[in-house]
């Protein structure tokens, strides 16, 4: 009891102390890194919560595309003009620490008095884990997002895939070897792509069939996926690409079709929109929801349209 | 009490970012102050959600869930509007003297 009291509190410090090491630190890139060691202690926070799916999220999405993604941005930056630092130091602001105290103290009531308040007893998630026994699905986050609200995972998909198109939309793509760090030829770096990749499709392959059941899905599958993607692109195995050919186009929108189809499909056959009409519907859409996150996640972190293969 | 503490933790973290916001000239400094104050709203969402049982309210997770999945969109997006405003001014920052460069 008091370990584990004692292992929430470190966790709670851990986040506090991070965090502001994250808006202050003087150099831009080690802000950045450590902000994925921050999203790994949430990772950890999410476990002591009870929440392993979310723990799965913030580990893959929270940390370790969004740290990719800014890794990249910043090196873009640096692409753009080598000659002078991208860097600026911190800006000062009168206001900033007055505010910020009051914001947390605001936060800090509304979190307490929420958790005051007695937890009413007919809510939304209630009814879903009881409800979750018919439908077959053992892990209730799945349950809620593919069935009970899956209006939202639809949009949700739609959301990421206007994120790729406005970003395709107001930067030209990268070039071929922008986003390549590693020189072609470096020893060692087959054998290690020949370890990582075939791991990475293991495990979002595990991820996706145990996210029915177990802690997992969609999302977290996507974006292991999208780290095998992105191992491959950094080595100049994949490039970007200028056209996308019909194979990229529809691997951004298969989860949107799959989904769209069968929520619509189903209506011919009488029932209400969206109502999905099995597990195997489960499964079909997911599988086609990781193939497009997957994919729309490691393009943007690629800059580009389109990824092609290199050659040897 | 974990609750408790999670939710000051969260509170701190929140304003934290708030502060980072504030005194941030980069851009890219100003994305990972948002992305830390996102980080606090979903810890604190998540554990006023809860019955202090061992199962967090499934709802709260999968709303939890997509808001990371936005988060890195939208993230995403803005990353690349920086950068094409970098590309156009040579500053990676949005500052009011920017308007006197015209």
């Amino acid at each position: 009891m008091v370990i584990s009291v004692l292992i929430d509190f470190l966790l709670a410090a851990g986040m506090v102390v991070l965090a502001l090491q994250v808006v202050s630190d003087k150099a831009v890139l080690r802000s950045i890194i450590l902000f994925v060691v921050f999203g790994l202690v949430m990772a950890l926070a999410w476990t002591r919560l009870h929440a392993p799916d979310l723990a799965l999220a913030e580990a893959a999405i929270g940390a370790g595309v969004t740290g990719a993604l800014m890794m990249m941005a910043w090196r873009r930056l640096l692409i753009i003009n080598p000659e002078r630092p991208a860097d600026t130091p911190l800006g000062r602001s009168r206001l900033a620490v007055p505010v910020a105290l009051l914001s947390a103290v605001l936060v800090a009531t509304i979190g307490l008095t929420a958790l005051d308040v007695e937890s009413p007893t007919h809510t939304a998630g209630q009814v879903a884990a009881e409800e979750m026994t018919a439908t077959g699905l053992g892990n209730p986050v799945t349950g809620v997002l593919l069935l009970f609200r899956n209006l939202d995972t639809l949009l949700e998909m739609a959301v990421l895939l206007i994120a790729l198109l406005g970003a395709r939309a107001i930067s030209p793509p990268a070039s071929p070897e922008e986003a390549a760090v590693v020189e072609t030829g470096t020893p060692l770096v087959g054998a290690l792509l020949a370890i990582l990749v075939p791991l990475s499709i293991l495990i979002a392959t595990h991820l996706l069939l145990a996210g029915t059941h177990e802690p997992g899905g969609a999302f977290q599958a996507g974006a292991v996926l999208a780290a095998g993607g992105v191992a491959l692109i950094l080595s100049a195995r994949l490039k970007p690409g200028e056209r996308p050919g019909i194979v990229m186009q529809l691997g951004v929108t298969v989860g949107l079709i799959a989904f769209v189809a069968i929520g619509v499909g189903i209506m011919a056959l009488g029932e209400t929109l969206l109502v999905l009409p099995g597990t195997w519907a489960v499964y079909l859409i997911e599988t086609a929801m990781m193939v497009s996150i997957g994919l729309t996640l490691a393009l943007l972190f690629a800059g580009a349209p389109a990824l092609v293969g290199r050659r040897g | 009490m974990t609750e408790v503490m999670f939710v000051l933790a969260a509170s701190l973290v929140f304003g934290i970012g708030v502060w980072g916001l504030l005194i941030a000239e980069h851009l890219l400094r100003k994305l990972l102050a948002l992305n830390v104050m996102s980080s606090s709203v979903f810890i604190i969402m998540l554990v006023v959600s809860g019955d202090g049982g061992t199962s967090p309210d499934p709802v709260a997770q999968a709303l939890i869930l997509t808001g990371i999945v936005i988060a890195v969109a939208a993230t995403a997006f803005a990353l690349a509007l920086m950068i094409s405003i970098y590309r156009a001014t040579g500053r990676p920052s949005i500052s009011e003297s920017d308007d006197d460069d015209r």
